[in-house]
This record gives C-alpha cells, sequence and structure tokens, in this order.
C-alpha cells in the first residue's frame, strides 16, 4: 500500500468524519435515519486576539440555513 | 417533574460516552510522558445556555485557579473555551489568553462530529502546546457536580515517552492517534458536561419552584391576616359608633 498521501491535507479527525459519513450513507433506510443524527454538528468557532474575539464562522457553511445537515 | 426525561436521555449518552473516555485514557496511563508538560493549552467545556445553577461559574473559577498556581501552569497559558457562558465569564479575565470560542454546542447531545470538529480546529489553529487541559464538570450524582481536569498529551510527548517507544511501527501514527485522543477526550468530556448541566438545570428549577411557593404560602397567611385585622378594625368603629348613638 502507497502511503497514504491525504495526511498533507487534513487531519485524522477529517479522515474518520468522511468515512464516518460514508458508512452511515451506506446503512438500511431506518438505521441510516437514527445514524444520520449521530453526525450532525452546528459548531460555530471565533478565533480571539488581545482579549477581542474575530467574526463567528461556521465550521460547516450549509448549517446557518438549515438544520440537520451532516457534518463534512 | 421539570427536565427529567432530558436528563435520563442525557445520563444514558454519558454513561456510553464515558467508555469512550475511559479506553482513551488508558493509552495514556500506559504511556505517560517522561517530563511533565510544560506548556498546556486550557479547553474549558461550557455551554450556550443558562438556568443551569453554578455549571459555568465552576468550570471558569477551576481554570482560573490553575492559571492563577504558577506551580501548575503558565499563566500565559493559551485557553480555548467551548460555550457563550464561560466565554463571557473568561474573557473578562482571562482576556489575553483566550485564542479561540466555540459555540452552538449542547443544545442537544453533543455528538462526535462537535468533538471532531472542535479537536480539528485545535490541531489546525497553530497553537503550540505540549498538552490539552480539558476543564469539564464531573458527574458525582444526581444532585452534584465537581470541576475537573483531563489532560491529553501531544504526539511529540507521545512519540518520546517509553511505554510508547516499546513498540516499533512508522512516525505516522502518533500524530494520527494523538489528534483521534484528543476528539475522543474531548467527546468524552462534552457528554458529561452535559449530563452535569442537565442536572443542575433541573436542581435549579426545583429549588425555584419551591423557594416560589413558600414564599406564596408565607405571603397568603401575611395577606389574610392583614384583611382580617383591618375588617375587625372596621367592625369595631361601627360598633362603637353604633353605641354612641
Amino acid at each position: 500500500m502507497s502511503s497514504a498521501t491525504w495526511r498533507n491535507v487534513f487531519t485524522y479527525n477529517k479522515y474518520a468524519q468522511i468515512t464516518e459519513r460514508a458508512v452511515r450513507q451506506s446503512l438500511k433506510e431506518t438505521e441510516r435515519v437514527a445514524a444520520e443524527k449521530r453526525g450532525v454538528t452546528a459548531l460555530r468557532y471565533q478565533k480571539w486576539e488581545n482579549g477581542v474575539g474575530g467574526a463567528q464562522v461556521y465550521l460547516n457553511p450549509e448549517e446557518d440555513k438549515g438544520l440537520g445537515k451532516p457534518a463534512v | 417533574m421539570i427536565a427529567s426525561t432530558k436528563l435520563a436521555k442525557a445520563q444514558r449518552a454519558m454513561q456510553a460516552g464515558k467508555e469512550y473516555g475511559s479506553a482513551n485514557s488508558e493509552i495514556f496511563q500506559h504511556a505517560p510522558p517522561e517530563t511533565p508538560s510544560k506548556r498546556k493549552l486550557f479547553v474549558v467545556v461550557s455551554s450556550d445556555k443558562g438556568l443551569c445553577g453554578g455549571i459555568h461559574s465552576s468550570v471558569s473559577k477551576a481554570t482560573r485557579r490553575a492559571l492563577a498556581g504558577s506551580d501548575q501552569a503558565d499563566p500565559a497559558s493559551p485557553v480555548m473555551v467551548i460555550g457563550d457562558k464561560s466565554k463571557g465569564q473568561l474573557s473578562r479575565v482571562l482576556g489575553q489568553n483566550m485564542t479561540m470560542s466555540f459555540n452552538q454546542i449542547g443544545r442537544d447531545i453533543p455528538t462526535f462530529a462537535d468533538a471532531a470538529g472542535v479537536a480539528d480546529l485545535i490541531v489546525k489553529s497553530g497553537v503550540e502546546y505540549d498538552s490539552v487541559s480539558i476543564v469539564y464538570n464531573k458527574f458525582v450524582s444526581a444532585i452534584s457536580y465537581e470541576p475537573t481536569t483531563v489532560e491529553v498529551t501531544n504526539e511529540k510527548l507521545l512519540k518520546e515517552s517509553p511505554g510508547f517507544r516499546a513498540y516499533e511501527m512508522e512516525d505516522d501514527f502518533a500524530k494520527d492517534l494523538a489528534e483521534f485522543a484528543l476528539a475522543n477526550a474531548i467527546y468524552a468530556a462534552l457528554v458529561e458536561a452535559h449530563a452535569c448541566e442537565q442536572s443542575a438545570r433541573r436542581n435549579a428549577m426545583d429549588n425555584a419552584s419551591n423557594n416560589a411557593k413558600d414564599m406564596i404560602n408565607k405571603l397568603t397567611l401575611q395577606y389574610n391576616r392583614g384583611r382580617q385585622a383591618s375588617i375587625t378594625n372596621e367592625l369595631v368603629d361601627i360598633i362603637t359608633g353604633a353605641s354612641a348613638l
């Protein structure tokens, strides 16, 4: 197996999340609905400099319009 | 009972999440770092909503104590906050230390996707650290909690620890393991803190309801006494007036 080049692009957590999404989407319908809920995140973050917060950024930009879109 | 179904759900998620946390910390128990970590990154776990008693202030106080006691950590250690309530409390005191803050976590049971997102952002932020100290509320019982810290070492310290070096393998895995372990630890902390918050909210609201009920009873008695006293006075006036005629 050639050495994985994805490590240059994103972290292991992102890699795991991509594989999670693939597994969830391949489940049977009823299990899939339950599993999709576990992949939902509406995380927002902001960077701080010198005691002043920057702009709040959505981690997954589709989140701010709708709800329940899975991560990645 | 207020919020007790939510609490039951949160507690079930916490039991499951704790398994992740304890399995995760086993690695660090078997591979402790040789030198104690000098540069610690503090991650404070709280949430965005209030009305839950002392949850947010207990975590904020624990962080301030850890940073003030200079034998434990450098007072200029970077701090990252999850949750708007603690962000507000800490930005006034430790504003210079704050590097990043997260919100929109804790509305429902925290998911691993939340924790993985946070861990991802921490690693990509470029903040230098030897280990991450996660400060969160530990669930002691349905009516009590206490702030605790969980430490996750980064890949360099992990690689150098003698327990880890006993195995020969490519270097890449230490980085992956460190990142994944961070996500796991954050997930365990998030679910436990969520369960603590739900139980504290239920207790706070129960206490508030009971206090309000007591106050209503006391004041009703006072009101009735006053009403009867004024009626008695009016009767006395009428009677003396009548007897004077």
